[in-house]
């Protein structure tokens, strides 16, 4: 190691004051077109624009998506999360302003963006949504008012993956592990290996 | 990267907890059904997983510091750039994990603050020093391998929150792993002083490793809370014997020997002769190994191993150099930086 890097940052005093938390949002994917939103993660950030910048810096760019869902963690509104999928209830109508419906389908499970219902509250929401998408395949809604949703597609100045970003997933590796591997163990034994190596312990 | 710590042990489920409540709650664990954040949880079970997901937490940013130390220094641009989005990941699980203990009760501020102050631990094996480039080949190979290993069972656990998040954060494991796995592949194809210098890493390495899993459990681990409550699935030594199942063998096919080695106090290897222990038991599949030094690491874990300080240090200077950001984000108050 060198001189500089085993030097010893000296601290006098107390800690500086604490700060209270920063704003926190949630964080849904959407790994194709057409597919649907999932739950990725939250943030912790100040305020909308900096929140999808970091949204779009970590969750943007783990994996490969194209659109990117985020709301403030305030606005969501959560039913009950049941021990059996839910079945639908008998809640209908128009009335009220537009919400967005997640679907938890099962615990443990990723929440993920089922479609919109309008509704007066967020009680009424998660009942209308109930009925229009539990089908005995969902075990908790969440809504969220449409109007504090924010989805970004990537042509909003978010940056995404214009380049090789192969060096970031393991599969970009795979060539060379399995070339620099068979250089050592003949192919047939590093099949077994790999195999081994993913279903065992991976 | 890093794996949990084992839930807190002294936890009373009976107490003062409500019997009905609790049977229910037991059995649903034993039936197999996760248990969300807004569930009725006993207070042993949420104060037990909120010191799991916070070490862990603790240990993901903590671990960013000494590949981060690495990144101005990798030898080529793809390597940099994957250290860069490798040291990136840690620190977002670092994020993902603060936000599932935030919502067990603590404030992110409080975690952050206990962590330089030195209340809540982080993993043992970032208190060792990574000298040389062949010591972050064995970060990735090693560590994230034994980390995946772990976290992979605690995928299998019973809190719903602190599952999805294993799993989200085992996908980008792998990406770690097999960077490793290929940077140890080319250094061990490389020139003799590269085979060198990897084997002098793959020696400060391996004993670490042993003990990432933690020491034994207690005999009857199954029928306490942590694994009676599935805050963890597998017996420590259990994953112990699969990592060495695993990689011992990986070792010897690319040429490093597994030495039982001695280190000075600033970890660095003393002295090193082959394990005459480690033998594959064809009976069993399993390899036999020397333990590692558990002296060493219960030294390390009350602070006194060869990092230690500095990493703490660096945290708390990151943390206090951060402070003004803060502030002005959350209260519009702007005052000068702190001098660095």
């Amino acid at each position: 190691m060198s001189k500089i890097r085993e030097q010893l940052i000296q601290h006098e005093g107390d800690l500086a004051p604490g700060t209270p938390d920063t704003e926190h949002w949630i964080v849904y994917t959407q790994k194709k077109p057409e597919a649907r939103f999932r739950w990725a993660g939250s943030l912790n950030a100040p305020d909308l624009e900096l929140a999808l910048q970091f949204s779009s810096e970590h969750y943007g760019l783990d994996e490969a998506c194209v659109a990117i869902l985020t709301h403030h963690a305030r606005f969501a509104h959560d039913g009950p999360c049941g021990f059996e999928p839910l079945e639908a209830g008998d809640s209908a109508g128009d009335d009220g302003t537009s919400w967005c419906v997640f679907g938890l389908p099962r615990r443990g499970g990723n929440l993920e963006l089922l479609g919109t219902i309008n509704a007066p509250d967020s009680t009424e929401a998660i009942a209308r949504g109930t009925t229009a998408y539990a089908n005995g395949r969902i075990v908790q809604f969440r809504v969220v008012p449409e109007e504090h949703i924010t989805i970004s597609d990537g042509r909003g100045g978010l940056i995404w993956r214009l380049h090789d970003m192969n060096y970031k997933f393991a599969k970009g590796y795979s060539k060379g592990v399995r070339e620099k591997w068979t250089r050592i163990r003949d192919a047939e034994t590093y099949e077994d290996y790999r195999k081994e190596d993913i279903h065992k312990h991976f | 990267m890093s794996g949990a710590s084992n839930p807190s042990q002294p936890m009373d489920p009976t107490g003062h907890e409500d019997p009905e409540k609790l049977a229910e709650f037991e059995q649903r664990i034993a039936d197999g059904v996760l248990i969300e954040a807004g569930d009725w949880m006993p207070d042993a079970y949420r104060m037990g997983m909120l010191g799991m997901a916070e070490h862990h937490a603790n240990s993901e940013i903590i671990g960013a510091l000494p590949e981060g130390e690495w990144i101005t220094r990798a030898p080529s641009m793809r390597r940099k750039l994957a250290l860069t989005a490798k040291v990136q990941d840690e620190v977002g699980h670092g994020q993902m994990l603060y936000r599932v203990s935030q919502e067990l009760g603590k404030s992110r501020d409080d975690m952050l603050r206990d962590l330089v102050t030195g209340k809540t631990k982080y993993h043992n094996c970032f208190n060792y020093p990574a000298p040389t480039w062949a010591d972050i080949a064995m970060i990735q190979w090693l560590i994230d391998g034994a980390a995946i290993m772990n976290q992979k069972t605690l995928a299998d656990g019973a809190y719903g929150p602190y599952v999805r998040t294993m799993n989200r954060i085992n996908m980008e494991e792998a990406f770690h792993f097999k960077s490793g796995e290929d940077m140890v592949l080319t250094l061990m194809s490389g020139t003799p002083g590269q085979k060198k210098m990897t084997q002098e890493a793959f020696d400060r390495w391996w004993p670490v490793s042993l003990m990432f899993f933690g020491p034994a459990d207690k005999p009857n681990a199954e029928s306490r809370p942590p694994m009676r409550w599935r805050m963890k699935v597998e017996r420590n030594d259990s994953l112990r014997q699969r990592f060495v199942n695993r990689f011992a063998p990986a070792a010897q096919d690319l040429g490093l020997t597994v030495n039982v080695v001695t280190k000075d106090d600033k970890g660095y290897v003393t002295s090193a002769t082959p394990d005459e222990a480690l033998m594959l038991d064809e009976a069993t599949g399993n390899w036999s190994f020397t333990q590692p030094d558990w002296d060493e690491f219960w030294r390390v874990i009350r602070g006194n191993g060869p990092c230690n300080q500095h990493r703490l240090s660096l945290r708390r200077f990151s943390y206090e150099q951060g402070g003004w950001v803060r502030r002005a984000i959350t209260s519009g108050t702007v005052s000068t930086p702190p001098a660095a």
